[in-house]
């Protein structure tokens, strides 16, 4: 906590992106850290510069609410996702829609580009994961995985693997090279996964308000990560039924992240709270009220100290 | 009313003027697109009408395209001929004529000539002909004539050629030849010196009589050979004038009628004195035209002539000229002798034929064909293998210390010996790749594999030859090979090894496949008292422990448990299922035996801890403990290959046959399981049996009079298991039989290829010899009993099956008498129902078995379908679709068709096309529809409603089936539902009966 490393956690706001009307549901820095992008309820994409603050340029084409954004790595490409089951493929300067990838029977929750822009994967309601090949000119899927039982809330994807985390308590695996499907049951439902620096170790934030550490190898648990709260279940659900019941107190996914040394985890609370978690023993470094509702996503920079979040309340925050 | 009168009062002065909008809006909208239009490619340009719409022709006169650029109609095209109706009409059938086709511009242009065809375009010339005709009359008309009336100049038609004739002309040709290549036929050749040796004959006949013609024989055969040429020449085209008449005899009259030898020597002075002028055409006048008799074309015959038969023809001189022709050759080629002799003896005066000729044709009979020619011809085939044994031992071998191969190579050799060479060229090109095939093209092992091939032909034939039968002639087929065995020669090594000819795609894919195919060998024999997961009940743990042995002593697996009479199908799957899943437990205890804090307890190893199958999916959260979390399984998981291109990563599936789909539940396990045990059962006991020849026979025959039926099955048995293997060892990449692959069962990658080898020794290696031999149509004989004892254990299983099935049927009418007497109890006048339901016992009984020998027909769908069952999540789900499937099927039954021929073919439709019924399911069927007909039926039903009417209906078609294959009947939760089915049971024979 006195550590030396805590002290250049980014506590300190530095700006906020305002432009979304409605909750901000994603915010994702792109590869090299430099821009960022957001979507909301309001059904846009935001291109936001962060460390300037500028709005660089808005995509609209989706028909409900986004859920998730992923930027290419060569920063051409943009996919989104959203609650219109439909997995948009933007191209980044004219800001068309190249392509609209079909196939989710619900909505989409989570969507990455793969290592070499070539697929994109999905994972949605539907409790399937779908990989979509962004060089044919088909929008059906080229491959679907059907093996959960319960909504797929997150995905991300290592040189060769699809990794999923499912409402159904299990972080799934998909080895490609191996042929090899691996399941880790958490016993809770996941809410995101996200990947260590190192590619060795997932971070899974599950819903009894516990981010669990995984080796990825063996599929043991390291640490759990205690304190904030992160309890709703069926959030995604709820945010479903908002838009017909207009129920106003729906919640949302909440990431989790690990600071780019490995160092830290980084997690959103639903009230508002960031939490910062020594990697190893787990005690909470530090947690400061980031945003006055439930914090729904977290992006940590790649390379500095530099933390974007995002809120139900409409607000893209920068901290470093 | 008001309204009506309210209307009428309203007047209207003067005309509404139109909006501007309204009616201009398509018009300038047209001319705008008009300068559009012609921007656009041709083709894609319309033409519209003022108003700016397509023209429509109405759907039977071309719609929105008719005429060029859908021009008809408009300015610029035709109009299209309105339809009028010819039935009253008839006779006005117009008659089209060339102005129909003319529009006002084209007939401007002709400026008022008519059309009219031209001469010189007639090719044939024959309007020509008649065009000249006419010309000549007409000139005759106006010339005056001395000679009133038809005069001669009239029969005289002014030749005019055509164009043709003209063009041919000038290009040299004749009138009266023929338009083809003078001398390509080789056919005239062949006549024409056929020709030449007749007539030469016929000189020697002259010099026989002392003719005068022998005189000048050399004149006289170039003048024949001339007409001939001529004749030749003129063959297609008919010419009228070749006999100018130059005598001065009358018309017609002949001088030499019966002498035309006469003629010939008048006609060739004549042609001396002019100098061999050719071109006397006189054919006729020669030897050979005489025959024929015509002569001259003229206007009569003499009056002192008699009318010959052969001067009929005379008028129709040029047409008989060319029938002449075609009369003779084909008598001067083949039998000219014979003809002469018959027909023209008379016409000859002067000379006789010669008895004996030295020419003659020479004739050979006919070959005789023997009487038991077939026109078939026959291979040496396995049907005479005894042809084939060679008689020369080859020398003893010590088989090679590697016994896979020894094994290996002992059941190839008894099975070529068994289905000839031709298996073994077979194998051999099959295998080119494999090392352990080697000893078929002369690697290693080759001699030993000689030698037993030798031993087991002679077994094979029953021909127990001595060995040292060395005397034999020699006509059998010495080849190097017997030479050198002969000569002690000891065959070369062959050195090129398998010179790693696997390629990296080969390799992966004999791993994974044996990786399916073999399970993992664990030594369980001393299992620690704390190990043993039914104490409580020791037969079922002697029977875990003999599982255990069967099971996983490594190779394939055969999972065949010895049977307990006692239980049923049912029980035992269960059982079964039980075991498996304590070896499992027991198996992981063991690998966490070597840290021993680690280890586990096993909490549940006992009875309870394996409940029923519908939750075994969801038994992650069992009640009574905390599992511990977070838990790690794996699964086989199929990348597509796109999904791994596009990855930049090398599928680990390719070349592997087809996606193997993750077992849902134990289920399906079990549900293959029992059915590879169904065959291949009681092999044990079979074998020890194996001395009793005469009774094995009695076996086979008896079970081929159990009947067909069985057969399927124990062939499908037999068939099934070594696929993966031979697939593994053949590597071959043709996938088309990758149904036939169920076993896929998720194993660890880690494992190498000696489990291959281990097979190899488990497996007998001719057992799947054979089946590879059945597998790809190649004959394979009946075995002889004495020789191996392969037949008995199929017969054995026949019967094993066949008793299997008894077996069932007597259970399941236990069951349904339990049933009929609980169902006494519980309806209060089930004294109605019980007679029937006795009744309905014995028709039961052959229904049954007839389904059974359907479900075995069509066995491999059901397998399919279970294997390729789409997304259904667990098993719980798979049953509901079941259920769904067999409550379509009650539905979709008539009232009326509850004769079992009727139910029969419904099920029959069912096994085969099942996907289909799952499909067409209607939503809401909600009870079964049976008959009202019957007071009794109506009984039941009502019975029947006091159940939930959906689940029970289905549930007892579901069991009806299950029971029936006796391999379904693992499912757990089936037992459960007993209870519900009786009553539809009962239900069931009523239809029945």
């Amino acid at each position: 906590m006195s550590s030396a490393a805590a002290q250049h956690l980014p506590r300190k706001e530095s700006r906020e992106l305002l432009g979304h009307e409605g909750a901000v549901l994603a915010v994702r820095f792109n590869r090299d850290g430099n821009y960022c992008l957001s979507c909301g309820k309001d059904r846009t994409l935001r291109l936001w510069n962060p460390h300037t603050g500028a709005l660089v340029k808005t995509y609209k084409s989706h028909a409900r609410e986004v859920r998730d954004v992923h930027s290419s790595s060569d920063n051409a490409k943009l996919v989104s996702c959203g609650a219109d089951r439909q997995i948009f493929y933007w191209d980044v300067s004219t800001g068309r829609v190249i392509r609209k990838f079909r196939g989710h029977n619900s909505e989409v929750n989570s969507v990455k580009f793969n290592e070499y822009n070539a697929v994109v994967v999905s994972a949605g309601y539907d409790r399937t994961v779908r990989a979509f090949d962004c060089r044919s000119q088909s929008s059906d899927p080229i491959q679907t995985i059907d093996t959960f039982q319960d909504s797929v809330m997150s995905v991300i994807l290592t040189k060769t693997e699809i990794i999923a985390g499912s409402v159904d308590g299990t972080v799934r695996t998909f080895d490609i090279r191996m042929g090899r499907e691996t399941v880790d049951n958490l016993g809770h439902p996941v809410n995101c996964i996200s990947l260590s620096n190192d590619s060795n170790c997932l971070l899974a934030n599950c819903l009894d308000s516990t981010v669990r550490l995984l080796d990825k190898t063996t599929g043991e648990m390291l640490q759990e990560y205690k304190g904030h709260a992160c309890k709703v279940s069926l959030n995604i659900i709820l945010v479903f039924f908002e838009d017909v019941l207009g129920v106003a107190n729906a919640s949302f996914k909440m990431d989790c992240c690990l600071t780019n040394d490995d160092a830290y985890v980084v997690g959103g609370s639903e009230n508002g709270y960031i939490f910062f978690w020594e990697l190893v023993d787990a005690p909470v470094v530090a947690s400061f009220r980031a945003h006055s509702s439930v914090v729904t996503s977290i992006s940590y920079h790649p390379t500095k100290a530099c933390m974007l979040t995002s809120s139900v309340d409409g607000s893209v925050r920068v901290w470093n | 009313m008001g309204a009506d009168s309210d209307e009428e009062d309203f007047v209207v002065y003067g005309t509404p003027i139109e909006r501007e909008e309204d009616t201009s809006a398509r018009k300038r909208r047209a001319i705008a697109e008009a300068g559009q239009l012609r921007a656009l490619p041709a083709w894609k340009q319309e033409v519209r009408d003022e108003e700016g719409r397509r023209r429509f022709h109405g759907a039977f006169t071309g719609g929105f395209s008719a005429g060029f650029y859908n021009s008809v109609g408009s300015k610029e095209g035709w109009t299209p001929q309105t339809f009028t109706s010819s039935r009253k009409n008839r006779a006005e059938l117009k008659k089209q004529s060339i102005y129909s086709f003319l529009d006002e511009e084209d007939i401007k242009d002709m400026g008022g000539n008519a059309l009219e065809t031209s001469q010189q375009y007639d090719t044939f010339g024959f309007t020509a002909a008649e065009y000249a005709r006419k010309q000549a009359s007409k000139e005759q008309k106006e010339r005056p004539s001395a000679i009133p009336g038809p005069i001669p100049d009239e029969l005289v038609i002014p030749t005019t050629n055509s164009i043709g004739v003209k063009l041919l002309m000038k290009m040299g040709w004749r009138q009266g030849r023929s338009i083809k290549d003078s001398h390509a036929d080789s056919l005239y050749e062949s006549r024409r010196n056929a020709r030449k040796a007749f007539l030469a004959l016929s000189d020697v006949k002259n010099d026989k009589d002392q003719d005068q013609i022998d005189s000048d024989k050399p004149s006289l055969d170039q003048s024949v050979v001339g007409s001939f040429d001529e004749m030749r020449a003129s063959g297609s085209t008919p010419v009228h004038v070749l006999h100018p008449k130059q005598d001065l005899h009358g018309l017609g009259y002949d001088p030499f009628k019966h002498a035309p030898e006469f003629r010939d020597r008048k006609r060739l002075q004549k042609s001396r004195e002019r100098d061999h002028k050719r071109n006397d055409v006189s054919g006729r006048g020669n030897l050979l035209i005489s025959n024929s008799g015509h002569y001259a074309p003229g206007f009569g015959i003499g009056a002192l002539e008699e009318l010959d038969v052969e001067d009929e023809d005379i008028y129709a001189s040029g047409f008989a000229y060319e029938q002449t022709e075609v009369d003779i050759e084909p008598s001067k080629t083949s039998d000219g002798n014979y003809k002469l002799d018959d027909r023209k003896r008379g016409i000859f005066l002067s000379f006789k034929i010669a008895s004996n000729s030295e020419y003659k044709l020479e004739r050979f009979p006919s070959p005789e064909i023997p009487v038991d020619f077939d026109g078939r011809h026959k291979f040496p085939t396995p049907a005479q293998p005894a042809e084939k044994v060679s008689d020369l031992a080859p020398p003893e071998v010590p088989p090679p210390e590697d016994s896979t191969l020894r094994l290996l190579i002992e059941g190839c050799a008894a099975m070529v010996a068994r289905c000839g060479k031709h298996i073994e060229d077979f194998y051999k090109e099959k295998s080119k790749t494999n090392p352990q095939f080697h000893f078929l093209s002369g690697g290693d092992g080759c001699s030993y594999y000689m030698r037993k091939l030798w031993e087991h032909q002679l077994r094979y034939t029953g021909q127990p030859r001595p060995v040292d039968l060395k005397s034999k002639p020699s006509s059998d087929k010495l080849t190097a090979e017997n030479r050198g065995r002969i000569l002690g020669e000891r065959p070369l090594d062959i050195s090129t090894k398998p010179q790693n000819s696997l390629s990296a795609k080969e390799a992966v894919q004999l791993q994974s496949n044996l990786i399916d195919t073999f399970v993992k060998p664990i030594t369980l024999d001393a299992l620690p008292e704390s190990e043993k997961p039914f104490r409580n009940d020791p037969a079922k743990q002697a029977r875990f422990e003999q599982f255990l042995k069967d099971k996983y002593q490594g190779g394939l697996r055969t999972a065949n448990v010895a049977p307990v009479s006692t239980m049923s199908e049912a029980d035992r799957a269960r059982e079964r299922l039980d075991f498996e899943a304590a070896a499992e437990a027991i198996e992981k205890g063991k690998e966490k035996d070597i840290k021993p804090s680690s280890v586990l307890p096993l909490p549940g190893l006992n009875d309870q801890r394996f409940i029923s199958a519908t939750q075994l999916e969801s038994s992650i959260v069992p009640q009574d403990e905390r599992p511990i979390y977070p838990r790690r399984e794996q699964f086989e998981w199929r990348p597509a290959p796109i999904l791994c291109k596009r990855f930049d990563i090398v599928d680990p599936f390719m070349g592997k046959p087809m996606p193997v789909q993750r077992p849902r539940s134990k289920i399906e396990n079990l549900i293959f399981m029992t059915e590879s045990t169904m065959g291949t059962k009681d092999k044990e006991e079979s074998s020890s049996r194996s001395s009793h020849d005469a009774s094995s026979v009695a076996g086979i025959t008896e079970a081929e009079a159990q009947g067909t039926t069985n057969d399927p099955d124990v062939k499908l048995s037999s068939v099934q298991r070594p696929v993966d293997l031979y697939k593994a060892i053949f590597s071959d990449d043709s996938d088309d039989d990758t149904d036939e692959i169920v076993n896929h069962q998720p194993v660890d990658p880690v494992k190498t290829s000696e489990g291959a080898n281990m097979a190899l020794n488990r497996l007998a290696a001719e057992d799947f010899l054979e089946s590879l031999g059945k597998e790809f149509g190649l004959e394979v004989p009946p075995e002889r009993p004495n020789v191996l004892f392969r037949s008995e254990t199929l017969s054995v299983a026949v019967a094993s099956v066949s008793s299997q099935n008894e077996k069932v049927a007597t259970t399941y009418m236990e069951v349904k008498e339990n049933q009929s007497s609980r169902g006494m109890v519980e309806v209060g006048n089930a004294n109605e129902d019980a007679p029937l339901a006795n009744t309905g016992k014995l028709d039961l009984k052959y229904e049954k078995r007839e389904r059974i020998t359907e479900e075995n027909s069509s066995r491999p769908l059901h397998q399919q379908n279970q294997n390729h069952s789409p997304d259904s999540d667990s098993s719980s789900e798979r049953h509901r679709s079941r259920k769904r499937r067999s409550h379509h099927r009650t539905r979709s039954r008539t009232p009326e068709s509850d004769s079992s021929t009727e139910r029969r073919s419904s099920r029959r439709r069912k096994s085969h096309s099942r996907h289909r019924r799952a499909r067409s399911r209607t939503p809401d069927a909600d009870s079964p529809s049976d008959t009202q007909h019957e007071e009794r039926k109506r009984k039941e039903k009502r019975r029947n409603r006091a159940y939930t009417p959906d689940a029970d209906s289905s549930g007892h078609e579901y069991k009806e089936r299950n029971k029936s294959s006796s391999r379904r009947s693992s499912d757990k939760d089936r037992s459960r539902k007993h209870s519900r089915h009786h009553k539809h049971r009962r239900k069931d024979h009523a239809e029945y009966s």
